[in-house]
């Protein structure tokens, strides 16, 4: 039998706990309406103060000193704000009055704090502000890999050779070599990686040389064809063909076409599917009888590929693609036929 | 007779006292490390999306590919709306398939007519069986829109034929009357960003009815004042914010949206595409991706995203409601009776030894176990085989945490996300949240337990769902439910 006193301490125990957590909903709200307000009223404040500098050729001390004088937070959010649409001698102008309030030490400080979390938050300000400062260019080593994704945001807009040679080590990285931020951070950079990429590509294989190829494919550069033509020809595996196919699909050339028509034999058929578009984006009118052989595939990629690419060859590729729908094999007919009934403008 | 009903309830009573003592306190312990689990992850995903700059992604050529498949049965009143949200999402690689399955009202019509539809002729590999196609639309004022008219074959039908034609990367399933918030694909493809382990990934679902909606988006959340839809943003809140992200930590998510998910289309394809045969296709896909990972290798991670939302509209009629849980349990056993090899199966790592035995333990019987021991409690107390006292205590404990929880839940939401900013809708949801249990919960159950009786005598019907469309959310009466 339950005695009455317990009941009471359950049922007590069970209002508090229903008391406190409505409690704290709707203080926390009351807070947060408060909270929001203040921020609102303030965050304008800095943002005009940081306008009015900015759009000054001369710095305004008083305008500096009232900035100065709002919650670090504040100052942050506003910075980080107007970072978005100022470029040039906008932002050279917004880092100094940074520099000036000491945002940007603060952020300096919070990269070398043991938490990750804060690290990232440096990072994140320090690259949103495109601070060229060597303390980010460690975090690329950071042992978080959302700290190092971002300290590679930052590194797009430092190109030096340090600092590809250490994003290069983030793409040989597993933890990293997936990362968007990495990649496209690499890809920002522009022509200036080309050599280091060359060079990365030539002494790295499996998942690494992939995303290297991957990037390389975007860049487009002659210098990655040696690259190009030595993946083309790694047995084991067929993601680094299929990359390097679609990499000399996009330098084109001589070297690339040839290579690109053996790929059409490769055994795995997304190898000969890359292999078939890339011919195609290069309009090697010269490949077109083999394409022509490749509506044969047993793979409907390949035939699909091999379709589309003899119709971007033009008149030519329009003539073999009429001879395959005399076809004796059905599919190949079949195909062709698809590919022909394709508006103009279809991309297929 | 008496006697043996007697002789029943005091084994029930007495004999398994303990087990199910044991039952209680096990599930309410894990409730609360779910909890604790969903409060770190939301902190340390906090922490990563504060100032991340996502405008890179906008304007990158390595931004991967996304195919929206939105399949549309019977969807004249808001499809149009609909699909110029998807329009006006803000992604730099998208392309959007509308699948109309057969609808045989005039979906396909008013496509036509509202977004000058003209038929094409594409290439595609049919590599699932599906129905087969009638015609194929591009838009000419819209290149990213793609309209497939097909016969009918029900969700998993379209969703094949969607898979075929797509050509991104990532497939992203939804509901054609979800509104996916502008910047919701760009925050929900960020697990495929950052590693290549992952095979698909959920974001949140959030109650629209009640909402401010404007142009397909919603202006302003609001807590809706009826019941049903009322108690169901509490239930939605408490499912996304707290299972899923607590799930999420602990590495067991095994459940994505069929209203908003995004898959590698790649994955999906391979393993077969969606099961025709199942009412629970979203989740038997999840599962089989899954499995699939464990027994042949790959991607097999499963990412569940709290930011990105898709607001959609949720019954306001017991029918109706009751409908789509019977059909949603329904679908939950059959996915589990599907994949019963996995259970307790180390070979299946977390997924075979935890999360299924909690599906099938947990959310699967809890119901059954929730109304045997509802029953025996009314049956011991009017035999007088029960303490009063000790029947009142056990309830208002189940009844005080179960409450604790939810109220946990929304403070959850109110520490992250808090899109219900009025005193008016958090006392409208605090309001729902002590109402749960009290009548609508045990409606809940009796609809579960109608769904695993339906699904023992291997009935597999959907039920008809009525939509009434976002337009009749009148910003004028938001608050007062779906008008």
């Amino acid at each position: 039998m339950i005695g009455d006193n317990i009941i009471r301490i359950v049922m007590l125990a069970e209002v508090g706990l229903l008391v406190f957590a409505v409690a704290l909903f709707f203080l926390h709200g009351v807070w947060l309406n408060l909270t929001d307000r203040r921020l609102q009223r303030l965050s304008k404040a800095a943002r005009d103060s940081v306008a009015v500098l900015i759009s000054r050729g001369t710095i305004n001390v008083e305008e500096l000193a009232a900035l100065a004088q709002q919650p670090d937070d504040v100052q942050v959010m506003a910075f980080l704000e107007i970072s978005r649409n100022v470029s040039g001698t906008g932002k050279e102008r917004l880092r100094f009055i940074a520099e000036k309030v000491g945002a940007i030490d603060r952020a300096r400080k919070l990269c070398e704090h043991r938490r990750w979390t804060r690290r990232l938050r440096g990072a994140r300000i320090l690259s949103r502000l495109d601070v060229p400062d060597p303390l980010v260019r460690t975090l690329l080593a950071d042992p978080h890999p959302a700290v190092r994704a971002q300290a590679a945001e930052w590194a797009a807009a430092q190109p030096s050779e340090e600092v590809i040679s250490a994003m290069l080590a983030l793409l040989a990285d597993p933890a990293t070599q997936a990362r968007f931020a990495v990649q496209n951070a690499l890809l920002r950079m522009g022509g200036v990686i080309a050599g280091p990429l060359a060079a990365f590509l030539e002494t790295h294989t499996g998942r690494a040389a992939e995303a290297g190829l991957r990037v390389a494919e975007s860049v487009a550069e002659p210098s990655f064809v040696a690259a190009a033509l030595r993946f083309s020809a790694v047995e084991d595996d067929a993601g680094i063909r299929v990359a390097a196919a679609r990499l000399l699909g996009a330098i084109a050339g001589e070297a690339a076409a040839a290579r690109l028509t053996e790929m059409l034999k490769d055994p795995e058929s997304r190898v000969r599917a890359a292999a078939a578009q890339s011919l195609g984006r290069m309009q090697h009118w010269q490949a077109g009888s083999l394409l022509f052989d490749c509506m044969r595939d047993s793979a409907w990629r390949v035939r699909k590929e091999a379709g589309l690419s003899l119709r971007a060859l033009g008149a030519p590729g329009t003539l073999f693609l009429r001879r395959a729908l005399r076809s004796d094999d059905r599919f190949a007919a079949d195909m062709a036929q698809q590919v022909l009934d394709l508006p103009a403008t279809a991309a297929g | 007779m008496n006697d043996i009903l007697h002789t029943v309830v005091n084994a029930m009573l007495f004999k398994a006292q303990g087990p199910v003592l044991a039952y209680f306190f096990a599930i309410n312990a894990w409730y609360l490390i779910l909890l604790v689990s969903a409060l770190l992850e939301l902190r340390r995903h906090m922490l990563l999306i504060t100032d991340e700059s996502r405008h890179l992604l906008l304007s990158s050529t390595l931004s991967p590919t996304i195919s929206i498949l939105a399949p549309a049965y019977n969807e004249e009143a808001t499809i149009e709306t609909s699909l110029r949200a998807l329009l006006a999402l803000q992604y730099p690689n998208l392309e959007i398939i509308v699948i109309s399955d057969g609808s045989k009202d005039r979906t396909v019509q008013v496509l036509i007519d509202r977004f000058s539809l003209v038929p094409v002729k594409t290439i595609y590999e049919q590599r699932i069986k599906t129905k087969p196609v009638r015609m194929l639309y591009r838009s000419s004022t819209y290149p990213a829109l793609v309209v497939v008219d097909k016969e009918n074959g029900g969700k998993a039908d379209a969703l094949n034929v969607g898979l075929s034609f797509a050509r991104g990367e990532l497939v992203c399933a939804m509901d054609a009357d979800t509104l996916i918030e502008g910047d919701g694909l760009q925050r929900m493809v960020r697990p495929f960003l950052y590693a290549t382990d992952v095979v698909a990934t959920g974001g949140t679902i959030r109650v629209v009815n009640g909402s401010e909606v404007k142009h397909g988006r919603v202006l302003k959340a609001r807590v809706p004042t009826h019941l049903l839809p009322g108690v169901q943003v509490v239930e939605y809140l408490r499912a996304f914010l707290f299972g899923r992200l607590g799930w999420n930590r602990l590495g067991g998510n095994i459940i994505i949206s069929g209203a908003f998910g995004l898959f590698q289309r790649d994955a999906v394809v391979t393993a077969g595409g969606y099961l025709h045969d199942t009412v629970g296709e979203d989740m038997e896909l999840v599962l089989r991706l899954k499995r699939l990972s464990y027994e042949k290798g790959g991607p097999g991670k499963i990412a569940f995203v709290p930011d990105p939302v898709a607001w959609t509209e949720v019954p306001e009629s017991a029918a109706v409601l009751g409908r789509q849980r019977d059909r949603w349990h329904r679908g939950l056993a059959d996915v589990l009776w599907r994949h019963r090899r996995m259970m307790f199966n180390p070979r299946y790592g977390v997924t075979g030894l935890f999360v299924y035995p909690y599906y099938a333990f947990v959310e699967l019987l809890a119901p059954l176990i929730e109304v045997i021991g509802l029953v025996t409690l009314g049956l011991g107390l009017a035999f007088g085989m029960l303490d009063w006292k000790f029947a009142a205590l056990f309830y208002l404990t189940a009844y005080g945490l179960g409450t604790a929880m939810t109220a946990f839940t929304l403070i959850l939401e109110d520490l992250s996300f808090h899109r219900y900013a009025t005193f008016r809708d958090r006392a409208l949801l605090f309001w729902w949240a002590l109402l749960e249990n009290l009548g609508y919960r045990q409606m809940t159950v009796y609809w579960r337990l109608r769904g695993l009786w339906k699904f023992i005598r291997g009935r597999k019907e959907w039920g008809a769902m009525e939509r009434k469309g976002f337009q009749a959310v009148p910003a004028a009466s938001a608050g007062a439910g779906t008008a």
